[in-house]
C-alpha cells in the first residue's frame, strides 16, 4: 500500500496515525473492484511463464508491456525523503537479535551478569510471540520488556536486523524508523523466533484466511475478536497452541471449529470466506486461522554462517545449536523457536539458559 | 476442480507448480527458485521456503536434511535507500583508489 505518498509499505507492518493518507497499489482500478482477477478466470489452470505469449513476437511484445505495467512498481513518493540523523554506531559485549520470549529473557540475563547489552527488535512493542498466546499476552511482554530495560539492555525497537558484514571485524546493519545503526558486539544471540506459515490446503489464499497467530495478536494484543465463526486448521504439533487460542475466542464470544489439515479439501466466498469444506462436510465460518508450525527466521544467522537444517517437524530450517546454545559460528549463539520450534514457554526458558552461558563464557570487554 | 494449494503467495507459486517443476527434471532448491520465481517476492522466502523445501523432499523422495535453503543475502528486510544513504561505511569504496584499480583491471 502507499502511506503519505510513500509506496511499497506492508499494510500488516506499517503504524497508523490520524491524517494518514491511505490507498492501496498493485489493483486497477481499485483494491475492492480489481479487474486484473481476470487472470484467475483466463487462467483457471495456473500459467507457465516460461512459455507464456512466446508463440508470437508480436503477441510476445504486447504481452511483455502489459506486463511491466502490472505490478510490483508503485508511484514514486510525493515529496523528497526529510534529512536523516548519523548513523547510530554501537559497539557492546552482547547483542541480542530479537525480542520475544527468548531474546528478551536472553537479554535480561547477559546485561544483569554486568555484560553490556543491546537488543534489536523489528516489532512495534518488543514482545514477539508473548502478544500472539493468550496464556502470556501483553501484560507478560510489557513487564518482560521492562525487566530487560531494568536491567541495562538497550532496547532498539521497530528496528530491523537487514544484514551481517563480517568487515570491520563484523558489523550488523540495522535498519530503524529513523535511522540506520551499525552494531559491533563480541557475542551474538539470535533469538528471531518463527514466522507464521499458511498450510497446503485447496484455496488457502482466500481474503479471510489468517494466521492463527494473527488471530491470536487481534484478540490478545488488541482485543479484537477477527470472527465470529473460526476455523481452525491446525497440524498436531501445534494442537496445545490451538486448543489455547480456541478457548479465548469462544470465552470472547466466538464459534470455534477445530480442523485438522488432513480434512479441509476447499474454501468458499468471493470478497471473503464464508465457508471450509472438509471431509465431513461444510463448515460455515467467517475467518480461518491456519495454525502451523512457525518457520524458524534463520536468514540472518545463515548470512553469518550458522549451519542449519531443514527439520519439518521443527518448522523448517533450524539453527543447529549444542546443548549451550551455541552454532557453528563462533561467538553466535541461539536460543528459542529459531533453533526449532518450543513455544514462548519454553523459548524463555531456553532464552535465559543460554543468557547465562553466554554470560560465562565470556568476558565483559572494555570497548 | 479442486482449488489452488498456494506455496509462495509473494509471487503466486502453487504446489501443481511444483510439480510441475519436478517433473521437468529440477530438484536443486536453487533451480526450483529460478524455474518457479518462489521465494523471490518481498518476503525473499520467509514465509515459503520451509514450505516449499519440506515439499520438495517429499515430491523428490529425499531426506529433509539433505536439502539445504537457498543463499540469504542483505537486505533482509526491504528498507529505504535512504537509511544507507547516510552511512559513510556506503561510499567509502567511492574513494578507495585499490578499489577503483581492481575495477580497472
Amino acid at each position: 500500500m502507499r502511506l503519505s505518498g510513500v509506496p511499497n509499505l506492508r499494510a500488516c507492518q506499517a503504524s497508523c496515525a490520524a491524517g494518514a493518507e491511505v490507498e492501496g497499489q498493485n489493483a486497477f482500478p481499485s483494491a475492492e473492484v480489481d479487474l486484473l482477477g481476470a487472470v484467475d478466470f483466463l487462467f483457471s489452470r495456473g500459467m507457465d511463464h516460461h512459455t507464456l505469449m512466446t508463440g508470437s513476437s508480436v503477441l510476445n511484445r504486447l504481452a511483455n508491456k502489459v506486463v511491466r505495467q502490472l505490478s510490483g512498481l508503485g508511484k514514486l513518493p510525493d515529496r523528497p525523503a526529510a534529512e536523516l540523523p548519523a548513523v547510530g554506531v554501537r559497539s557492546v559485549d552482547v547483542c541480542v537479535i530479537g525480542g520475544g520470549p527468548a531474546g528478551l529473557a536472553a537479554a535480561t540475563a547477559t546485561a544483569r551478569a554486568g555484560r553490556s547489552t543491546i537488543l534489536v527488535d523489528d516489532q512495534l512493542r518488543p514482545g514477539g510471540s508473548l502478544r500472539t498466546d493468550p496464556r502470556t499476552g501483553r501484560r507478560a511482554a510489557e513487564g518482560r520488556w521492562a525487566d530487560a530495560v531494568t536491567a541495562g539492555v538497550e532496547v532498539l525497537a521497530r528496528s530491523t536486523a537487514i544484514g551481517y558484514f563480517p568487515e570491520d571485524d563484523g558489523v550488523l546493519a540495522v535498519s530503524s524508523p529513523d535511522r540506520l545503526y551499525r552494531i559491533h558486539a563480541a557475542s551474538w544471540i539470535w533469538a528471531t523466533g518463527g514466522y507464521p506459515v499458511n498450510l497446503p490446503f485447496p484455496d488457502n489464499d482466500r481474503p479471510g484466511v489468517l494466521a492463527a497467530r494473527a488471530v491470536g495478536r487481534l484478540l490478545v494484543d488488541h482485543g479484537i475478536l477477527g470472527g465470529d465463526k473460526v476455523c481452525i486448521i491446525e497440524v498436531p504439533e501445534v494442537a496445545g497452541d490451538a486448543a489455547a487460542l480456541a478457548a479465548a475466542l469462544r470465552e470472547a464470544g466466538a464459534e470455534v471449529a477445530r480442523i485438522a489439515l488432513g480434512s479441509a479439501t476447499g474454501t468458499r466466498g468471493r470478497s471473503w470466506i464464508t465457508a471450509l469444506d472438509t471431509l465431513h462436510g461444510k463448515v460455515d465460518c467467517d475467518l480461518i486461522a491456519v495454525a502451523g508450525i512457525p518457520a524458524p527466521a534463520s536468514e540472518g544467522p545463515r548470512q553469518q554462517g550458522c549451519k542449519v537444517v531443514l527439520d519439518p517437524t521443527a518448522g523448517g530450517f533450524r539453527v543447529v545449536v549444542d546443548e549451550h546454545g551455541r552454532t557453528s559460528a563462533i561467538g553466535v549463539w541461539a536460543c528459542g523457536d529459531v533453533t526449532g520450534y518450543v513455544g514462548p514457554a519454553g523459548a524463555a526458558e531456553h532464552g535465559a539458559r543460554v543468557g547465562m552461558n553466554v554470560a560465562m563464557a565470556t568476558m565483559a570487554v572494555d570497548w | 476442480m479442486a482449488g489452488k494449494i498456494v506455496l509462495c503467495r509473494c509471487e503466486d507459486v502453487t504446489l501443481a507448480d511444483l510439480e510441475h517443476c519436478v517433473s521437468r527434471g529440477y530438484r536443486d532448491i536453487e533451480e526450483v527458485k529460478r524455474y518457479t520465481g518462489f521465494g523471490t517476492g518481498p518476503c525473499q522466502g520467509k514465509e515459503c521456503l520451509a514450505a516449499v523445501a519440506s515439499q520438495l523432499a517429499v515430491l523428490t523422495d529425499q531426506p529433509p536434511a539433505a536439502i539445504p535453503p537457498f543463499t540469504s543475502r542483505p537486505p533482509l528486510a526491504p528498507t529505504p535507500l535512504r537509511l544507507l544513504a547516510r552511512d559513510p561505511g556506503a561510499h567509502r569504496f567511492a574513494d578507495d583508489p585499490d578499489r577503483d584499480r581492481e575495477r580497472s583491471e
